[in-house]
């Protein structure tokens, strides 16, 4: 008997609580559970037989915890506790049940909640894996981060070929902890290739309900359902729902269809199991019918393609001089800022392109990615060219991603299809081969059922593959627009699929751009358009998308239309920029008056008379008064915002006019390596920005090793360090050990700050500069550049 | 389920050392702003257990033992605002500097608030008793170390998410875990003093010859 010939029978019975048994036996507080399959398997071996003997087929092995984080200081190893763990249940099941290894959560939150990385989390659960060669299926439970969950599956996948069933524990709210939605578990889990998902633990078989049945709606994999006996009392602990109530509820549970692998979490014991068995006897397996069209998704976010969605294009580095700039830079703030703003315009979703020939793409693609998702909750769209790239973002991304793109090519779809299958992505399938882009509607159209059914011979299913049937440059080739729009009618009608288009393209060479894109975009959505990806920024873009699922009996009642636009937009100040100086506006927190004086001021003056007659002076000012007490920290911050809305007007100036802005110096800020309180360091960042030095800002939980690297690489001999637990400062005087220790670096410069640092403590880890607040960063940036 | 309701608005102002300053039109308009959004963002939880002092590991160093003198028992409990909060503060930090610096200010007091109001509860269990104020890893020599411990025998990872770091930090980190004596005399009234802090040396309060009355 294996997994795959369980899953043939109606239902499957899993077992109740281990960790609620050990408790009844006597285990102590603070005593971790997994040492006991070394010290007394006896005991765990019994409980383990009670399960079997109410009926249990498949059993948890004790090694729900047993990873090296939890392990800690414990004596024994993750492989001696995994192998004794498995062998117990091995013991007790006599081959009349099979034996799971169940995985746990690592213990630690995974980035960005927390500063475990993704290749950390993955290291953890390879170790569980590779010492349980005796299990017969992995059982991941209790997980409440997707991306953490995701690592634990690809460890699963990479480093064995047992079945994999993946659950997550959800809140009556229908999210996990970290906000994952059931849809998005469902999407990516079954995206992923595992062999069944599902819920556990956290609520009791009445509260689950809702959630179970969701489930059902996005995925037709076996369901795996393990409820806790009821809701906890906070303080002793137990649980408030019979073994009777609990199989009553079961039984609705399973009739919603889908369900197929029942048992129970925290509570439960094995009278549960005896009452769930009884529910499920004699009775045939009903699965209930996938209604959900294709959809992508984050961790949080679904969008489902079942209308037109918004792509924002601006995350892109061709033809935008600062984000290239920026690029360059590692000014990864700049590209959240286009994140975000786009996300505010109305884009459902985020095309992520970050392609520099004089950067490292793989290392600035995953840093980018994992960026984004810290501060939106939108589905990205991962758009390369390299396949390591593609595959090293598909890794880490967090949720159901598109990628952008394969083409009719035998070599791209032989390299990108599998990375789509593997990782469970939608593709989007430019309509181009060998032979170029086809002149007409059926040469493009051919080629999109080549990509689909290509897609469908690596196990993608065909509904996720978005066509791009391409928009040629109107001015250049006028007949073509006709064919982009027969085609893409075509694909749409004839082979059931998803569109998307790049719009912006047709109008390239043409006078009033905006206007032709505009109307493109609207014949492009009434021929089938579902994905435009378009700049949201564009009101009359954005808009044309409304005002079409309005025209098209989309947006019922117009309700999304009129939540757009119901509110009358504040008429724009008439701005006088005599009225008030650039100091007043600054000291006041007036950023769109500053940035049109800055503007004028422009036209007479040159960028850096402004910048050191102007902009510093007042900042100063408002300087003294922070340090006076007289403002306090957000109103310096705002201030301090203002000034960099008018460097921004100088940026843009000068690089119009192909100038450099002129840096007073460079200097690194990093919050050190394991401390992920990073907002004292982030105010240091606006204010020395505003001073006019450049900052490159490696973020928070920095490793040493980075920051010399960074050092070397960019010839930047000014280094600052921000620490905020007594714990992370040991990190602080490594990080300055090691550029002391590296001679090119000798001449280094710290600046240290962060709330339990003293003058001393600074002194005696040999920082230069002890800044007791970002005011003091400043001065000391001055003293050390002006030397 | 505690459900919060309002932010204290002298307690976040107090967080951003804002003793005299006058506010402006625009600041106001700031705090209400971040009030309005960190208060959809926070999720409140928290989890507390009774333990009889004599046989805990957890209670380890002077400064702790000091503070449970006389207490036959005593509370752990731990709380946190979930991981939303932590991302509005990140976003913000993205998108406008001195909201995320409000907005962190105001999640501290939030958390603090979150933490009396499971203080209510227990000594709504606890009525013929007495406790002592709330003490946390980090006050005098009380190891930080020992918070994920704390964590582990309150079963926070899995039961309201509350996790550290391999350096002790909680995440998310608008969180606080603290330990309350419970005794059945009359404990003396110890206050929270500035020796048992460990800011007492970089305190901004200090320095300006006024103290946080925490």
């Amino acid at each position: 008997m294996n997994f795959k010939d369980l899953l043939k029978n109606e239902y499957i019975i899993l077992d109740g609580a281990m960790g609620t048994m050990l408790q009844q036996s006597g285990l102590k507080l603070g005593e971790i559970p997994e040492a006991l399959n070394i010290e007394n398997p006896e005991a765990v071996i019994d409980i383990h037989r009670k399960y079997i003997d109410a009926g249990s087929e498949i059993i948890c092995a004790n090694t729900f915890g047993a990873n090296s984080y939890k392990l800690g200081n414990s004596s024994y190893t993750v492989s001696e506790i995994v192998r004794a763990g498995i062998e117990n249940a091995k013991k007790a099941a006599e081959k009349k049940a099979l034996v799971a290894l169940d995985i746990g959560p690592v213990g630690q939150l995974i980035e960005p909640a927390g500063a475990m990385s993704f290749d950390e989390a993955y290291e953890y659960f390879k170790e569980e894996i590779v010492a349980a060669e005796d299990a017969d299926v992995i059982f991941f439970e209790t997980f409440t981060d997707l991306l953490e969950l995701k690592a634990g599956v690809l460890a699963a996948k990479e480093n064995c070929d047992k079945p994999i069933v993946a659950s997550m524990t959800f809140e009556q709210n229908g999210r996990t902890f970290a906000g994952v939605s059931v849809a998005s578990a469902a999407l990516t889990l079954e995206g992923l290739g595992v062999d069944a998902l599902g819920v556990n633990c956290s609520l009791g078989p009445d509260e689950l309900m809702p959630i179970v049945k969701e489930f059902t709606e996005w995925t037709s994999l076996p369901i795996f359902v393990k409820p806790n006996a009821g809701l906890p009392d906070p303080n002793s602990n137990t649980y408030n729902v019979s073994a009777e109530d609990f199989a009553e509820c079961m039984d609705k549970i399973i009739d919603f269809g889908t369900v197929k692998l029942v048992g129970g979490c925290c509570g439960t014991t094995p009278d549960y199991i005896r009452a769930l068995k009884k529910v499920t006897e004699n009775r045939p397996y009903k699965k209930a019918e996938v209604l959900k069209d294709t959809a992508i998704c984050s961790g949080t976010t679904v969008v489902e393609i079942s209308e037109p969605r918004i792509i924002g294009e601006r995350i892109n580095p061709t033809g935008k001089k600062l984000f290239k700039e920026a690029l360059k830079n590692n000014d990864i703030d700049y590209i959240l800022s286009q994140a975000i703003s786009q996300v505010n315009a109305g884009a459902n979703i985020l095309d992520v392109n970050v392609g520099l020939p004089e950067i490292d793409e793989k290392e600035m693609m995953t840093r980018v990615i994992k960026a984004i998702q810290s501060v939106v909750d939108v589905p990205l769209q991962i758009d390369t060219t390299k396949p390591d790239v593609l595959e090293a973002a598909l890794r880490v991304y967090n949720g159901k991603p598109i990628v952008n793109s394969v083409n009719g090519e035998e070599k791209s779809l032989r390299t990108i299809l599998p990375l789509v299958k593997k990782y469970g992505a939608s593709v989007v399938g430019l309509t181009l081969d060998e032979e170029g882009i086809p002149k007409t509607a059926e040469g493009r159209f051919k080629i999109a059922e080549k990509i689909v059914a290509e897609a469908r011979e690596y196990g993608i299913n065909p509904k996720d593959v978005y066509i791009d049937c391409l928009t040629l440059t109107v001015s250049a080739e006028q007949e073509g627009c006709r064919e982009t729009l027969n085609a893409l009618r075509r694909v749409k009608n004839e082979l059931g699929c998803k569109t998307c288009l790049g719009v912006s393209n047709i109008s390239f060479g043409l006078p009033n751009r905006p206007l032709a894109n505009h109307i493109f975009l609207t014949m492009a959505l009434e021929n089938g358009l579902d994905l435009p990806i378009i700049n949201p920024n564009d009101e009359d873009m954005t808009g044309a998308v409304r005002a079409f699922k309005v025209l098209s009996n989309i947006d019922k009642n117009s309700a999304d239309y009129i939540a757009a636009y119901n509110e009358a937009k504040p008429e724009k100040p008439v701005i006088k920029s005599s009225r008030v100086t650039l100091g007043e506006a600054i000291k006041s927190g007036l950023q769109t008056e500053a940035a049109q004086i800055t503007k004028d001021m422009l036209t007479k003056t040159d960028a850096m008379s402004i910048v050191n007659g102007e902009l510093i002076p007042a900042l100063d000012k408002v300087g003294a008064d922070f340090e006076a007490n007289k403002i306090f920290l957000p109103q310096l911050i705002q201030s301090a915002n203002v000034a960099q809305a008018c460097f921004d007007v100088i940026k843009a100036h000068l690089t119009k006019n192909n100038e450099t802005p002129v840096s007073k110096g460079k200097i690194i800020l990093a919050t050190v390596k394991g401390d992920i309180h990073d907002i004292g360091k982030n105010i240091v960042k606006v204010l020395l920005d505003n001073y006019g030095y450049t900052v490159v800002d490696l973020g928070r939980d920095v490793a040493p090793e980075l920051v010399v690297k960074t050092a070397i690489e960019q010839n930047i001999r000014v280094i600052g360090l921000s620490a905020l637990m007594t714990t992370t400062l040991g990190s602080m005087e490594q990080t300055i050990k090691l550029v002391k220790s590296t001679p090119e670096l000798k001449d280094c410069r710290f600046l240290v700050g962060g709330a339990v640092l003293t003058r001393e403590y600074a002194e005696a880890i040999g920082a230069d500069y002890y800044c007791k607040d970002a005011k003091e960063s400043v001065d000391a940036a001055k003293r050390i550049f002006s030397k | 389920m505690i459900k919060l309701t309002s932010i204290d608005r002298g307690e976040t102002l107090r967080y951003l050392g804002s003793g005299k300053v006058e506010m402006n039109s625009e600041t106001d308009k700031l705090l209400d702003i971040c009030e309005k959004e960190l208060l959809l963002a926070v999720r409140p939880k928290y989890l507390y257990k009774t333990i009889k002092i004599n046989e805990a590991d957890i209670i380890q160093g002077e400064s702790v033992k000091a503070h449970l003198k006389g207490c036959e028992k005593a509370v752990l409990l731990c709380a946190t605002l979930g991981s939303e909060t932590d991302k509005l503060i990140r976003t913000a930090q993205v998108t406008d500097m001195a909201k995320a610096v409000v907005l962190d200010a105001m999640a501290s007091s939030a958390v603090e608030k979150v933490c009396d109001e499971v203080e209510s509860l227990i000594k709504a269990e606890n009525p013929d008793k007495f406790l002592t104020w709330r003490f946390s890893p980090g006050y005098g020599d009380y190891p930080l170390s020992l918070q994920g411990e704390l964590l582990r025998i309150l079963d926070a990872p899995r039961r309201i998410g509350l996790c550290t770091n391999e350096n002790s930090i909680l995440t998310p980190t608008k969180s606080v875990t603290a330990i309350i004596g419970v005794s059945d005399n009359p404990i003396e009234n110890k206050r929270k003093g500035c020796a048992s802090c460990n800011l007492k040396n970089t305190c901004k309060f200090r320095k300006a010859g006024t103290r946080c009355e925490f």
